[in-house]
C-alpha cells in the first residue's frame, strides 16, 4: 500500500475521495444496466454450441417473441394471446426491410407451444426466424430435465 | 507525497473491468432458421426426393426421414448425407410434447455439421 503509516492527529479525517469515485462508477453501471434488465421477460434460454451473433436482436425495434415455460407468450414486454401474434407482428414489421423475428423460448417450454407461435409468425409473412440462445458455458453437464420428463 | 497514490486508480479500473465482463456476454446469440411457406414446402417435398426432414421425438429420439438415430450420431450422419450436396437444406420437425431444448439441440447440431438453411415445419402439414 502506498499509504504511509502515520500517527495520531495527522489521520484525523478519512479520505473519502476513492469511495466517492467508486460510488460514481457504480451509479453509472446501474444507469446503464437498468434498462437492459427490464428488456423482455426473463426466460432460461437454450445453450448452443454454434450460435451466430444476432446484433439486430439488441436493437430497440427488434421484434422478439418470448415463450415462457408455461406457454405464455410475450411480444416484447407485453403478454399477448396466440391469436393476436400475427396481427401485432405484421404491424411492427410493416415498414421494415429486414423481416426477421426473434423467438426467445424457455428451454423447458413445450415444442408444441413454440411451434404454434412459429406458425402464427409465419402467417405474418415472416420467413427468417432467429431462435435466440445463450452462449455455452464451459460445462458439459446439461441443465436438469424438467419435472416428470426424464430426458434419457 | 513523493510517490503517486495509485490505489483509487486501481479501484476504478477493477470496477470498469467488472462492467465489461458483465456487458460482453449480453450480445445476443441465436440460431438462424427459415420458415418455409406451407405451399412451397409441399411442392418441395413432391419434387425433391432428397429432402431431409429431421424429426425430434420424445426421449431424445431423432429420426432422419425414416432412419432412427440420436443426438450424438446426428452430426456425423448429416455430414455424411450432405457431403456431396451443394444445397445444404434440412427441415426440422418436432413432436408437440417434446421440450424445446431437445429441438434446439438438434438444430444446433445441424448448424454444426454445416447445414446453412434450416426450415422449421410444424406438425400441421
Amino acid at each position: 500500500m502506498a499509504y504511509k503509516p502515520t500517527v495520531g492527529a495527522q489521520m484525523s479525517s478519512p479520505n473519502v475521495i476513492p469511495m466517492a469515485d467508486i460510488m460514481l462508477v457504480l451509479l453509472i453501471i446501474f444507469m446503464v444496466v437498468t434498462p437492459m434488465l427490464t428488456k423482455g421477460v426473463s426466460v432460461d434460454m437454450v445453450t448452443a454450441n454454434t450460435p451466430r451473433d444476432m446484433q439486430d436482436a439488441d436493437k430497440d425495434d427488434a421484434v422478439i417473441v418470448a415463450v415462457t415455460r408455461d406457454g405464455k407468450i410475450y411480444l416484447g414486454n407485453t403478454n399477448i394471446q396466440k391469436e393476436d401474434i400475427t396481427g401485432q407482428v405484421k404491424d411492427r414489421l410493416a415498414n421494415r426491410l429486414d423481416k426477421t423475428v426473434y423467438v426467445r423460448s424457455d428451454a423447458r417450454a413445450k415444442y408444441g407451444d413454440v411451434v404454434a407461435v412459429v406458425d402464427e409468425i409465419r402467417s405474418a409473412g415472416v420467413d427468417q426466424l432467429g431462435l435466440l440462445t445463450e452462449r455455452r458455458q464451459n460445462r458439459e453437464t446439461p441443465p436438469p430435465p424438467p419435472n416428470g420428463q426424464p430426458s434419457t | 507525497m513523493a510517490e503517486m497514490n495509485v490505489v483509487p486508480l486501481i479501484d476504478i479500473l477493477l470496477v470498469l473491468l467488472i462492467i465489461f465482463m458483465v456487458i460482453t456476454p449480453l450480445t445476443p446469440k441465436g440460431l438462424e432458421t427459415l420458415l418455409p411457406r406451407p405451399n412451397s414446402d409441399t411442392v418441395d417435398r413432391k419434387t425433391d426426393a432428397l429432402t431431409v426432414v429431421v424429426q425430434v421425438a420424445q426421449g431424445g429420439k431423432i429420426k432422419i426421414n425414416n432412419e432412427n438415430t440420436d443426438l450424438d450420431r446426428l452430426g456425423p450422419r448429416m455430414e455424411q448425407i450432405f457431403k456431396d450436396r451443394a444445397e445444404k437444406v434440412a427441415f426440422v420437425k418436432g413432436d408437440n410434447d417434446v421440450v424445446f431444448m431437445d429441438v434446439a439441440r438438434a438444430i444446433d447440431v445441424l448448424r454444426g455439421s454445416g447445414i446453412d438453411k434450416i426450415g422449421l415445419i410444424s406438425g400441421l402439414h
